[in-house]
């Protein structure tokens, strides 16, 4: 569940900039480092009376969204902000960048050791729930990641704000025409997720008992499967992701080679025919589109100017053919493929009996990570944005 | 608008030609071992240096994939991984296989080139930001493998005792040896990327690069061009990835870790995406800082300036400088943030990266196109 | 385009700031110790220390550090051809990078150094051997315990430390000893755990106890997935052997679903006191047991006082592998003593021949390079300990 909180994060600053912030996981991190040390630091113990504990509690709550958020901020104003504009791959590189700063920034501030949350101000009841025994503090952190959902969702649909940040997402543009400013915007939603991203931060830290300053990275990484599983930009498919993703990581490493077989070839196929299908279909329907076609030309022109060697000697008409080409090509491939599924499904039947061990556990999380984004970068609930070419 | 032609591909210095500053750094490579071998400086630099040479190699692999093709691929280290453990594993006692040096470097990177397409086929056609995890995950996924497949890799172990390679009857033993025959293979690949660049199929990657839909709509098969790229760079990371098994004759995963593509990627970075110069600048200057600094601080400083040349300094200076090391990846962090807002063509920028990055506003840039125009036709006077 | 200007001119400023913070910061760290030789009218002869001292095992690192710095402030003033020498440490860090350990071993050729402990790290000490091997330059670790290492056949290799597959089979015995029947190992997939934790399997199977392998990956922090599948399989007894961090997250995990009265034991990996917090409180670590892959202390007649000293010099308790790394200073001394010799194949010869005594007890080597004690072999050399409320103590 905690999947999810760091998710929202990744799905919001997506949602308004397209660009992933690669820095989430270590902003993450910081934030649970700054909760624990600031409780460890108050000298929270066992004698403590429970009013103060849970006093201390909200402080170190407090102090780390306040601190987290403005680390978020600082980091839009500094590495992002300066490079809109640039092409996609230039603010990732600087996130990149950042994502390594901050995490050498912890080792030297915190040291390369785990810093060890005080045990006192975790809760240690269980409860039974379906005869399943249950830690309080995990259905505290569910709860929690629920209101916040609906809270942001509200702050979405329902603010001045949250529909200033609809519209910057929509288009930067014309949202500025409207009115909106669009920086203090992008801001703010920086704030917004770095400051659920501390949360997520302290209740890690209380939920498992310590941090160190790489848990952030492969947290940062699984939330961004989440947020991609579930259709990046979108709020409830975020958390629906870490959901996923959850019981994947836990079940999947239970299940037997047969069943999985049986998971990743229907994925495949589905996704496969669905890749061939649609692909000469829409370079079709680009082609097609006279009325689009004179923003084509615009733009080869442009490539033109800067690729002066490379003489563009084709008319854009002259290309149904070679499109009527490509689809029969692609019906090949369909055969070809379905054949290398057939044969891959066989395989694995052979091997039907054989179980997952326990190491393979993040592979199987990355794999699912490639799958998704190969065949449904959509995700499950869909892309909350719209493509733009 | 397509009169105004911008043709300026200028080197970056100017009054002297690319192909002569190519060559003095290749003769200075060429003739650094010789320091070595007169004493001028220790042994290790030829370690520092055939080290910094797997990297160059690396480095120009990648570039070939992010800064010709504009694709951001974080699992680069993988394709490095499946050479080496290709190498490792025939010719080690590990299985008691000798392959012999030829074939051998063709099979790592025909492996690297064969996991290239593989993975390269699904994934190519993704947006930039989502290729990049992709190729993380397939990394990690990769380093994974490696790790867990204990029954052939020996698992995290590792794989010791790898054979020395016999190239064209001459066994190569020495680290001199090892740098010369790595050197060879970089002046190979730098030559390969450096013609591929201006090929058709480079030229292709570059409007790939620029505007994707608008480069297809051109006549380009995107897919296909892409594809050239993956696979070409995979190969080239293969036969890296081979060399560095043979000379460190020792390999485990831990050396192919997510950090090391990262570090590959910050080369890139550094010396200027797409330039090859570039990529050969930032590898050897990350690769060789930490010890160059180790042993400017330790040994060549206090025997020029006497062992206390620091004690004035201040505290954190003095700690900063002796245990560079632990500083290394913060500084490459920042490194990178202030390299790609302040000058993101790179030290050694390739033309047209910089002009891509130094883009005018567009309206300004229609601005300066009408006043051309106007000029042209007599309606406005030159400004002096 | 003013506002574009503006706040690329912003950014420059807080970038310097940032920069400005990041010296700061760095100044406020602690200063490492910069080595300064005592001048003197006597010769010194420099043994090279190859350790990490950055990276994930850095607390080892430090440890092996404080050790050697120990040794050599015992040993220095030995006496050769009649000429009293003192050592000179040339401490150099590989940071737990196997790409980094050849450099490091190379440069402490190049420094003439006439012998190395070290490296920390199986893997750091197989990629560095070759280049030792070359110069024939004697390489003694006190910690890389991967049973491979000395059957490579490499000549100037020796340990300290006992062997994984030792401490891997002690390990399995005493499980089979206390009477449990089924049994879950878990690794961390570390290039050690895994080690260890085969060994212990194949005993434990040996034996007839019904064994779970389970595996999770080192700097994980939920073993939820593994924690379920234990559940399942309800074991007697589970045995992590990696590293204290995720053996602390493991047994705490296993507490929260249940399974408290699951006896809980390890290797040298979670012989730390780290683990009482790890683990969530005395009351989840309480009575975990643990072997050890060094000496007992019964054995170790001068480990109180090393551990008072090591404290005393550093302010810490004595780390682990601390002794190990002192002892094997004080053999290569000794064998140079008894060669009288700086050659590398005359301390070699005399490493083979050598009686040393020192804190962790009198010790050899074998033709291997395996550390060797004159009265006890095989699993009996491995010491247990049982961890009774924070602290880890001797029971056998």
């Amino acid at each position: 569940m905690i999947y999810a909180l760091i998710a929202l994060g990744y799905t919001m600053v997506y949602g308004v900039l397209e660009f992933i912030n690669f820095a989430h996981g270590e902003v993450f991190t910081i934030g649970g480092f700054i909760g624990a040390t600031f409780l460890i630091w108050v000298g929270v113990d066992d004698g403590t009376p429970l009013y103060a504990k849970v006093l201390y509690l909200a402080a170190g709550f407090a102090i780390s969204v306040v601190l987290t958020a403005g680390l978020g901020w600082l980091l839009e104003r500094v590495a992002y902000r300066p490079l809109r504009g640039a092409s996609r791959i230039i603010p990732l590189l600087s996130a990149i960048g950042a994502s390594i700063f901050l995490q050498n920034m912890v080792i030297v501030i915190f040291g390369s050791q785990p810093v060890i949350m005080p045990t006192a101000v975790i809760p240690s009841g269980f409860v039974s729930l379906m005869g399943v025994r249950v830690r309080v503090l995990a259905i505290g952190i569910i709860v929690l990641s629920i209101m916040l959902m609906v809270g942001l969702t509200y702050l979405l649909k329902a603010t001045r704000i949250g529909k200033a940040m609809r519209a910057t997402s929509q288009d930067r543009e014309a949202a500025e025409m409207m009115g909106i400013e669009t920086n203090r915007t992008i801001s703010f939603t920086f704030v917004v997720g770095s400051a659920l991203a501390a949360v997520g931060g302290v209740l890690v830290a209380m939920y498992y008992g310590s941090l160190k300053f790489d848990t952030g990275f492969l947290y940062g990484l699984k939330a961004f499967t989440a947020a991609v599983l579930g259709g990046i930009g979108n709020i409830p498919g975020a958390v629906t992701g870490a959901l996923v993703l959850g019981l994947v990581e836990n079940y999947g490493v239970g299940l037997t080679l047969g069943w999985l077989a049986g998971l990743v070839a229907v994925g495949l196929a589905v996704g496969l025919y669905i890749q061939l299908w649609r692909a000469p279909n829409k370079r079709i329907a680009i082609l097609a589109a006279d009325g689009r076609a004179e923003e084509y030309r615009e733009r080869i022109l442009r490539l033109y100017r800067l690729a002066p060697y490379h003489a563009v000697k084709t008319v854009l008409t002259e290309r149904r053919d070679a499109v009527l080409r490509l689809t029969a090509r692609h019906a090949v491939r369909l055969t070809l493929g379905n054949v290398f599924l057939s044969g891959m499904l066989v395989a694995f039947v052979l091997n039907a009996g054989y179980q997952f061990s326990s190491k393979w556990q993040h592979a199987i999380s990355f794999i699912v990570l490639m799958l998704v984004l190969m065949f449904r970068p959509s995700g499950i609930l869909g892309e909350h944005i719209q493509e733009k070419v | 608008m397509s009169r105004i032609r911008n043709t300026s591909n200028a080197p970056a210095l100017p009054w002297i030609p690319r192909w002569m500053l190519a060559l003095a750094a290749l003769l200075a490579a060429a003739a650094f071992p010789l320091l070595v071998e007169y004493g001028v400086i220790q042994t290790v630099w030829i370690r520092v240096g055939t080290r910094a040479l797997v990297y160059v190699l690396l480095a120009v692999g990648l570039n070939l994939i992010m800064g010709e093709t504009g694709m951001l691929n974080l699992g680069y280290i993988a394709f490095f991984a499946i050479g080496a453990y290709t190498t490792a594993l025939f010719s080690s006692p590990r299985f008691g296989f000798e392959v012999p040096f030829w074939p051998l470097l063709v099979m790592s990177a025909g492996l690297a080139m064969l996991a290239g397409y593989l993975v390269g086929l699904p994934s190519l056609r993704l947006r930039g930001d989502y290729l990049a995890i992709v190729t993380l995950a397939f990394g990690e996924v990769t380093r994974y493998t490696f790790n867990n497949w204990e029954s052939v890799t020996n698992g995290p172990g590792g794989i010791p005792g790898i054979y020395r390679p016999t190239v064209f009857g001459y066994l190569v033993e020495r680290p001199i040896e090892f740098y010369y025959l790595i050197l060879v293979f970089v002046v190979l690949a730098v030559l390969l990327v450096a013609n591929l660049k201006n090929s058709r199929v480079g030229r292709a990657w570059n409007a790939l690069r620029e505007d994707e839909i608008a480069a297809e709509a051109a006549g380009i098969h995107g897919m296909r061009a892409k594809m050239v790229a993956l696979v070409i760079s995979a190969a080239i990371a293969g036969v890296a990835g081979s060399l560095f098994a043979y000379y460190q004759q020792f390999i485990n995963p831990t050396y192919f870790v997510f950090m090391q593509s990262v570090i590959i990627v910050c080369m890139i970075v550094l010396g200027g995406l797409g330039s090859i110069p570039g990529a050969v600048l930032g590898a050897v200057v990350l690769d060789s800082l930490p010890e160059f600094t180790r042993q400017s601080f330790s040994s060549w400083l206090p025997a020029i300036f006497g062992r206390d040349f620091m004690a004035g300094w201040p505290d954190f200076l003095r700690t900063f400088f002796l245990d560079f090391d632990q500083y290394r990846m913060l500084i490459v962090g920042l490194v990178i943030v202030v390299m790609v807002i302040f000058r993101p063509e790179g030290l050694i920028p390739d033309a047209l990266w910089r002009r891509e990055v130094h883009q005018e506003d567009p309206r300004e840039q229609e601005h300066t196109l009408q006043t051309l125009f106007d000029i042209e036709e007599g309606k406005q006077d030159l400004e002096v | 385009m003013f506002s574009k200007r503006m706040s690329s001119r912003v950014a420059a400023i807080l970038v310097a700031a940032l920069l400005l913070a990041t010296m700061g910061l760095i100044g406020c760290a602690e200063p490492e110790e910069v080595e300064e030789p005592e001048v003197s009218e006597r010769e010194t002869v420099k043994v090279g220390v190859h350790t990490s001292l950055t990276g994930g095992l850095a607390d080892y690192g430090f440890a092996a550090r404080e050790g050697i710095k120990l040794a050599a402030e015992d040993f220095s003033g030995f006496v050769v051809d009649g000429v009293e020498y003192d050592i000179e440490l040339v401490i150099l860090d590989d940071k737990g990078e196997p790409a980094e350990s050849p450099v490091v071993a190379q440069n402490l050729v190049d420094q003439g150094v006439v012998g190395v402990i070290g490296a920390l790290t199986s893997g750091n000490t197989n990629a560095a051997l070759p280049i030792y091997e070359e110069a024939v330059i004697p390489m003694i670790s006190g910690s890389a315990t991967l049973p491979d290492i000395t059957e490579e056949g490499f000549d100037v290799f020796f340990r300290t430390c006992l062997r994984d597959d030792l401490q891997g089979a002690a390990l399995g015995e005493w499980v089979i000893e206390l009477g449990f029947e089924r049994a879950v190992v878990m690794d961390d997939r570390g290039d050690y755990a895994v080690g260890l934790g085969n060994e212990v399997q194949a005993t434990l199977e040996a034996g007839g106890v019904e064994v779970l392998r389970e595996e999770g990956q080192e700097g994980d922090t939920d073993f939820s997935a593994q924690v379920a599948n234990m559940r399942a399989f309800d074991p007697d007894v589970a045995i992590f052997t990696g590293y204290h961090r995720e053996a602390g997250l493991v047994r705490k995990q296993m507490v929260e679903a249940g399974m408290a009265d699951v006896q809980f034991m390890g290797g040298d990996g979670i012989k730390s006191d780290e683990i009482v917090d790890e683990a969530g409180g005395v009351e989840n670590a309480d009575g975990m047991l643990s072997t050890f892959s060094g000496f007992s202390p019964d054995d170790m007649p001068g480990f109180s006082e090393f551990a008072d000293r090591f404290e005393e010099a550093t302010g810490r308790p004595a780390g682990p592998y601390a002794e190990n790394n002192y002892d094997a200073l004080g053999a290569l001394i000794t064998a140079i003593v008894d060669a009288q010799s700086f050659e590398g194949a005359d301390i070699i010869a005399a490493l083979h021949e050598i009686e040393y005594q020192g804190v962790m007890g009198s010790f050899g080597f074998n033709e291997i390079g395996d550390i060797e004690a004159p009265d006890k072999t095989g699993i009996d050399l491995i010491p247990r300990f049982e961890l009774k409320g924070d602290t880890w103590e001797y029971i056998g």
